[in-house]
């Protein structure tokens, strides 16, 4: 569970459980866990990641499958670890927990094999493909599938859905400018979707996103895709 | 050739932007400075985007004459990484043909050397006059400057060129380097510089304007300055892309002819740009090849009706020799200079291409200059989301995000970083290898900012994400964590 | 270029070296896939390219018909000399489109400014792009670049299928050996600089002819 969202959104891993517990998965939360030593890793400091990675691994290494609500999160134990854990004991074992853990979308469909998971949400909703998990983990299809079986969901176009909202992790305050007129031009591009709701894989996307979405006092809100999928009727 | 402004463009190498008043020493600052200022400019955000998506639409066009486009990619970055895995080979097999045939190779260690050889030339030949196609390798090394210094007039004939060097500007992208200017400013520009006051906003009008002028330079110039596409080492020529026939003009009426590189450049044979080519134009504009593949071996040979008297090759070294031995950056010799990753970059499309201050923007500008210009510069490969679009349309594969990451470990391996900074990260992993500590310190932060934001104190001098929260809405915290409700029972039983 | 006179040449190779001995990270070379459609008519798709190129194709039968269209598209153009290529095929073509100009010919050197067309033949034409390929011996460099209308004379046998055999056609033949310079010539000049607005004609040619006869 990213750190961020266990202080920060837990709602998002509260209806991941919901959901995964729904399609018949036995859940477990491993209070061990801290962080995967993203946050140091982006910005540089691989010294300080490695420990956390390695952290990581043991608090993993005998689960059988690992299941993250964030592309980010999971590219970096999937992607990244070989290569911050280069000079590490622990590198092989580091592989072979990476080969185990996915996203949510990711394990939904491509592990269960399942697209329709019962929910409802009878609302308009556009996709924001964020960046990690569409060119890290190549995940571009899955989350649409997901999204096109809930029951009354109506999916939106939204354009320049591929590009970045401008998050970036400690970007977003290194060069808030840059950052904020990139999450401007996104939330113009939900705006002029017509959507009601926003949605993507990566919490931290749509932290962002939501922040700027207030600011405009446009009408979307944002919703992590768990979130959809954990719905069972209309949103308060 | 009087009444023209060829005036010294300013070199971004104190950053200065033109349109910036405040002068900063230091290229960080002046990059957040000239970054911010931009990033709000919407009516810039505009011109940029609409330049962008007429480049997208074009582009993946281009791409439709591909059966294949990833396995053109491949062989790309298959012959690029032939060419610099054997470096010395191929640029020895070059000089070699090219100085039988009796043209001159001159390799230079840094800008300084080739600005004086090429200086040294023109005083020694008497020049007065010199034509200059596109080359960013001269505007790398502050080429015009010197060549003033010297008395010769400088004529940049490349059309976007010849606009920003009328307005003392630097190039605002390598392709198209007048893109952030609309024909309403291109006309009053010209109808000021070229003494044509009636003259119309239609672009051919302009397009005609500029030939006229320019022709005149281009036959009276002594010298034509050009830069390289690709060296090809088994013929012994230089190869050139262009289309506007500036480039022709400029490499064959006058009597010498100067060819500046970026020792890089090379590739191994000729049929090798059979794939270069296109890709190169496909990537550069959407165009499935550019209208002239010029290839030059050398000066005018006996019974050629016309050409060069002399032929100069200036092979320009300034750090890429030091990227040879980085054992992940090595790639990034391939780049063919296509702009691709530029036009695709979220950052750069907010901020453009000047806020950069440097000769190269966008993601291979932020990879490459830091080992180019030193430390320096070392922020712009922090200036990014990582997003990694660059890495998916570059036509050599280059790894371009990932090498922006290799660039932040390396310059914090070398102790480049804020103490500060450093400090908070080893805080930071302290927590993360507790989780006691972890789950207190959240506790502890959830309550604290609930309370400053409770006090309606976001954004404040008292709000650690202020700088958040001063771009945004304030920033929502939960009241309980993940954990704090497992514990409380989302783990017991289903 | 002597080490005395050029000192860094032997400093930078120097690096290059030790930069080369350095290990760097592998790669498995993916066996070569083609990434071009195979050309199964070159001639139709010379003239598919020709006309997206804006160039301007006439296809002749025969010399008498090749003759007339030079004389059409001088007909075209303002008062003024021409220049032409030296070549007994030309000095032909020049007589029987019966030119009343005044023809400089490359014998006496490059064009002059004032010229308002030019005319040469080709190295080769290649199908895949609509190109025509031109070298120094085809008149010069001047020629295919310095007359508002540049007028290509060519016969089918010459046409290539791609860029490929272009390239490796020339390098067989010692193109770059024989000549200080050749160009793969695709449209006349152009520039999109102002607002990516494609304007046709810029400091080259504004228009490309070629008159094509059936060998």
């Amino acid at each position: 569970m990213p750190c961020f969202v266990d202080q920060l959104t837990p709602e998002v891993a509260v209806d991941s459980v919901k959901v995964l517990r729904h399609v018949g998965c036995e859940v477990e939360f491993r209070e061990d866990q801290t962080c995967c030593g993203q946050p140091a890793f982006n910005t540089g400091y691989w010294d300080e990641a490695a420990p956390c990675a390695e952290r990581f691994v043991r608090v993993f290494r005998d689960a059988e499958t690992i299941v993250c609500p964030s592309g980010s999160c999971t590219t970096m134990v999937r992607k990244f670890y070989p290569e911050l854990l280069k000079e590490s004991p622990i590198r092989s074992e580091a592989i072979e927990v990476g080969k185990r853990t996915f996203e949510l979308s990711e394990f939904l469909v491509k592990v269960a094999g399942l697209t329709d998971v019962g929910a409802t949400f009878p609302h308009t909703v556009a996709y924001h493909a964020s960046c990690h998990a569409l060119r890290e983990l190549q995940l571009r299809d899955e989350p649409l599938q997901l999204l096109r079986a809930v029951n009354g969901l109506k999916l939106v176009e939204m354009t320049r859905n591929e590009e970045c909202c401008g998050f970036g992790g400690t970007f977003a305050t290194k060069f808030a400018d840059i950052s904020a007129a990139m999450g401007q031009s996104k939330v113009e591009s939900v705006e002029a979707s017509g959507a009601e709701y926003v949605t993507a894989l990566d919490p931290s996307c749509l932290m962002h996103v939501q922040g700027m979405l207030t600011r405009n006092k446009f009408k979307a809100q944002t919703i992590h895709l768990a979130s959809i999928l954990a719905s069972n009727g209309a949103r308060a | 050739m009087s009444g023209s402004t060829t005036a010294t463009k300013v070199p971004p190498a104190d950053g200065a932007s033109a349109h910036d008043h405040s002068q900063s020493s230091n290229p960080e600052q002046q990059f957040h400075h000239d970054s911010a200022v931009k990033a709000a400019d919407i009516a810039h955000r505009e011109i940029i985007r609409k330049n962008m998506e007429s480049y997208d639409a074009g582009h993946m066009k281009g791409r439709g004459r591909f059966t294949d486009w990833d396995a053109a990619r491949e062989r790309c970055q298959a012959i690029k990484r032939e060419a610099i895995n054997h470096l010395d080979k191929y640029l020895l097999q070059f000089e070699e043909n090219v100085t039988a045939r009796g043209g001159h190779v001159f390799w230079a260690a840094n800008s300084e050397e080739a600005r004086k050889y090429i200086a040294d030339l023109a005083v020694r030949h008497a020049v007065k006059t010199v034509v200059k196609s596109k080359s960013m390798v001269t505007e790398e090394i502050e080429l015009a400057g010197a060549l003033e210094k010297v008395g010769c007039t400088v004529w940049e004939t490349d059309l976007g060129e010849y606009i920003v060097q009328l307005r003392h500007e630097p190039p605002y992208h390598i392709v198209t380097p007048a893109m952030h200017l609309n024909r309403t400013q291109i006309a009053e520009l010209f109808r000021d510089k070229l003494n044509e006051p009636d003259l119309p906003e239609d672009p051919q009008q302009l397009v005609a304007a500029a030939r006229r002028k320019l022709r005149k330079a281009f036959f009276a110039a002594e010298m034509g300055i050009s830069g390289a596409n690709f060296l090809v080492a088994d013929v012994g020529a230089v190869a050139i892309s262009t289309n506007e026939g500036n480039g022709r003009l400029s490499t064959s009426v006058p009597r010498i002819h100067v060819a500046v590189t970026g020792i890089e450049k090379v590739i191994p044979r000729l049929e090798d740009l059979a794939t270069l080519w296109p890709v190169l134009a496909t990537s550069g504009t959407g165009q499935p090849v550019t209208t002239y593949g010029t290839l030059i071996g050398g000066a005018k040979r006996p019974g050629e009706a016309d050409g060069p008297e002399e032929f100069h090759v200036v092979l320009v070294d300034n750090g890429r020799s030091s990227l040879v031995g980085h054992p992940e950056e090595r790639e990034v010799l391939h780049c063919i200079r296509c702009g691709a990753c530029l036009n695709i970059c979220p950052v750069y499309r907010h901020i453009g291409g000047h806020s950069y201050g440097t000769t190269y923007p966008g993601p291979i500008g932020s990879v490459l200059t830091p080992h180019l210009r030193g430390r320096e510069f070392e922020h712009l490969s922090y200036a990014t989301s990582l997003c990694g679009a660059c890495t998916t349309v570059c036509p050599v594969k280059i790894d371009l995000h990932h090498h922006l990451l290799h660039n932040r470990r390396d310059f914090m391996k070398k102790g480049h970083g804020k103490a500060s900074e450093r400090m908070q990260f080893r805080l930071w992993r302290m927590a993360m290898l507790n989780p006691r500590l972890y789950a207190l310190g959240g506790w502890f932060g959830r309550k604290s900012l609930r309370t400053i934001y409770g006090l309606g104190l976001s954004g404040s001098v008292f709000d650690p994400l202020r700088a958040w929260n001063r771009k945004r809405a304030t920033l929502p915290v939960a009241k309980e964590s993940f954990r704090e409700q497992w514990r409380k029972g989302l783990g017991g039983k289903q | 270029m002597a080490a005395n006179n050029n000192p860094s040449r032997d400093r930078i190779l120097e690096r290059i070296r030790a930069g080369l001995s350095v290990p760097v990270a592998t790669h498995d070379e993916a066996a070569p896939r083609p990434f071009f459609a195979p050309i199964e008519n070159p001639l139709e798709r010379f003239q598919q390219e020709c006309k997206a190129n804006l160039m301007e194709l006439t296809i002749t039968s025969d010399a008498p018909a090749s003759a007339q269209q030079l004389s059409s598209i001088l007909g075209t153009l303002p008062a003024g000399e021409i220049f032409v290529q030296d070549h007994p095929s030309l000095r032909r073509l020049v007589e029987a489109a019966g030119v009343s100009r005044e023809i400089r010919w490359s014998a006496q050197g490059g064009p002059r400014e004032v010229a308002q067309a030019t005319v040469s033949l080709a190295e080769a034409l290649v199908a895949q792009t609509g190109s025509i390929f031109v070298t120094a011996a085809c008149g010069g460099r001047g020629a295919s670049v310095v007359a508002p209308c540049h007028i290509v004379f060519a016969t089918t046998d010459q046409l290539v299928r791609d860029l490929k055999t272009a390239l490796s056609n020339a390098t067989k033949n010692g193109v770059l050996r024989n000549n200080s310079f050749a160009c793969m010539i695709s449209g006349s000049s152009r520039t999109a600089d102002i607002e990516k607005i494609l304007v046709q004609g810029a400091h080259g040619p504004i228009r490309l002819a070629v008159i094509l006869q059936r060998a």
